[in-house]
């Protein structure tokens, strides 16, 4: 992805490092920079920093050392902006309320008014297939179902930055192909909207992204970064070709290292 | 259900055994009816042959009411002093209630207040812990120097009984939020005080609910033990007025039927208090769904 004068500098990392307190190395020394409609996947094994890197751009954590930026600040200051969203491996949906009242939380904490709430998460539940379900209660739901209204509650903000950490980790591989797909076909619809992608699936990020981050273990840092030039929409005959076994060799080939 | 209630009630709270959902599911209400009848017999027929024995024993070896009375004497003197006995058990409830609605406010807004800083809570919870270990019979005289015999005094004693088991199960509850969910809040910017009321405390529902199980029935005992202590006359005594009254007339037929009326007194309000709660906790909690069925 050659970046053009026009496309806009979300996260910016400069020589990023995070050292824990016993000593671990979590993160060393990573370069990045990611632009305005990226779709990137961090991918790599448990303990190769991902999850740290997730969390210092959420501002969960701060660096030990190096730079982050993040929508041009500081990553404290980009959250308060409201810009960017986020969906976890667990939904952690609150079990005491709807759906609706789930998905339109992030807007209640800000103090938008009733109205306006509920108009923004009947469009987020639209977004993702979960319309008829608005006053369902989370246990009702299956799983996908679950992660479904999860994404709805980070798109109902209309986020520019949307962070997913192993969102479908915890799904059997049919949901998890269904959600990868109907994420895809949202992302294509709003492209200003940047997604970082933390997953430890090969198939997963090259399906999903337009660039991946591979990165590798004691110490944490990228070992490559490569680019997914497929375009866009994708769908499902894409796992099958020649060109997404290529990529997926090569990403194969880079956690290798 | 109420049958699993009891066992609660003695067992203590979260600690129900699960052995109605993990049997085979029967099919068939006939099949289902015979078993419930065949769990409530034993139990009837070890009650009938319990009063039973009791009554030819008191007949047989003719004892002196005052020292065992039979059961048809209790009866009896229940029914006789039963203006007296209503109105007693009457005073107990209002005591108990009133003290446990105020152990439910102070417990929870202490908790509140202590999950709000872990500065305050470090500073005040020991304290709260070293006044609990302090036996109630002798705060209770305190109390009723500081606020006279009577009602008020009782109440306080009920409420002081009632307030540890609110506060530390609130306070538990309140610190065990769950971990993903407190980063969820924190990233889209929650204050503490939404944190705390839209979820830190409905999250903590289930310890306040169990709580609220073990104060009820404490309720009434601080309330008898109250009466003991700080307990007035004037045909307005509580049950324990009544019952140390009875005692020093060796009425010990009333003094039988004030205590089982006590023991009542204590089972209804822990069923009535078990049941409020499984209606609060149903809109969402799933175990507890779960373990209400059968």
């Amino acid at each position: 992805m050659e970046a053009t004068a026009s496309t806009k500098e979300w996260v910016r990392m400069e020589r990023l490092s995070k050292v824990y307190p016993n000593g671990t190395v979590a993160v060393q020394d990573v370069n990045l920079s990611i632009r305005e409609g990226e779709f990137l996947c961090f991918v790599g094994p448990s303990g190769c920093g991902k999850s740290t890197i997730f969390k210092m751009i959420t501002g969960l954590s701060g660096p030990t050392g190096g730079s982050l930026e993040v929508m041009g600040t500081s990553p404290k200051q980009a959250r308060k902006q409201s810009d960017t969203a986020f969906v976890f491996q667990d939904h952690t949906l609150l079990p005491w309320s709807s759906v609706i009242d789930n998905v339109a939380l992030p807007l209640a904490i800000r103090g938008v008014s009733r109205r306006e709430r509920k108009e923004e998460a009947e469009r987020a539940l639209e977004l993702v297939g979960l319309k008829d379900y608005a006053k369902a209660m989370p246990r009702q739901l299956s799983g996908g179902m679950k992660m479904r209204a999860s994404i709805a509650r980070a798109l109902v903000s209309r986020p520019k930055l949307l962070l997913m950490d192993e969102p479908f980790g915890a799904l059997d591989e049919i949901t998890r192909q269904t959600l990868q797909l109907e994420l895809l076909d949202i992302w294509n619809r709003n492209k200003e909207m940047t997604v970082l992608f933390v997953t430890h699936n090969v198939f997963e990020a090259v399906f999903l992204s337009t660039r991946i981050v591979v990165m590798t273990p004691r110490p944490g840092k990228v070992a490559a970064m490569i680019d997914v030039p497929v375009p866009f929409p994708r769908d499902e005959s894409f796992r099958t070709t020649p060109e997404f076994g290529q990529i997926v060799r090569s990403v194969s080939d880079a956690l290798k290292h | 259900m109420s049958e699993k209630a009891l066992s609660e009630l003695s067992a203590g709270p979260g600690m129900t055994t699960r052995t109605d959902n993990a049997k085979p599911v029967v099919t068939g209400g006939k099949k289902r009816e015979g078993i419930r009848v065949g769990r409530a017999l034993p139990p009837v027929v070890a009650f009938i042959l319990f009063i039973g024995g009791w009554e030819l024993f008191c007949e047989l070896a003719d004892m002196k009411p005052y020292l065992l009375p039979a059961p048809s004497d209790i009866v009896r003197a229940a029914t006789e002093n039963a203006s007296n006995l209503w109105v007693s058990v009457y005073t107990t409830i209002s005591e108990a209630v009133l003290g446990f609605l105020l152990s439910i406010v102070l417990g929870v807004g202490l908790a509140i207040v202590l999950a709000s800083s872990k500065l305050v809570e470090r500073s005040v919870y020991p304290y709260a812990i070293i006044m609990q270990t302090i036996p109630i019979v002798a705060v209770a005289p305190i109390i009723v120097i500081w606020f006279g015999a009577g009602m008020n005094a009782i109440v306080i004693i009920a409420f002081l009984i009632g307030f540890f088991p609110m506060l530390s199960n609130t306070l538990i509850g309140l610190n065990s939020t769950d971990h993903n969910m407190k980063n969820l809040f924190y990233l889209y910017n929650a204050s503490p005080i939404q944190t705390m009321f839209r979820l830190r405390l409905p999250a903590a529902l289930p310890y306040i609910v169990a709580g609220l199980k073990i104060s009820c029935t404490l309720a009434v005992i601080g309330a008898i033990v109250g009466e003991y202590i700080a307990g007035i006359g004037g045909g307005k005594g509580g049950l324990g007025y009544a019952i140390t009254v009875a005692a020093s007339r060796l009425h010990t037929a009333y003094l039988f039927a004030c205590g089982l009326s006590a023991s009542l007194l204590g089972i209804a309000f822990f069923l009535l208090v078990n049941a409020f709660s499984k209606w609060m906790l149903s809109s969402w909690h799933e175990s507890e769904m779960n373990s209400s069925e059968g």
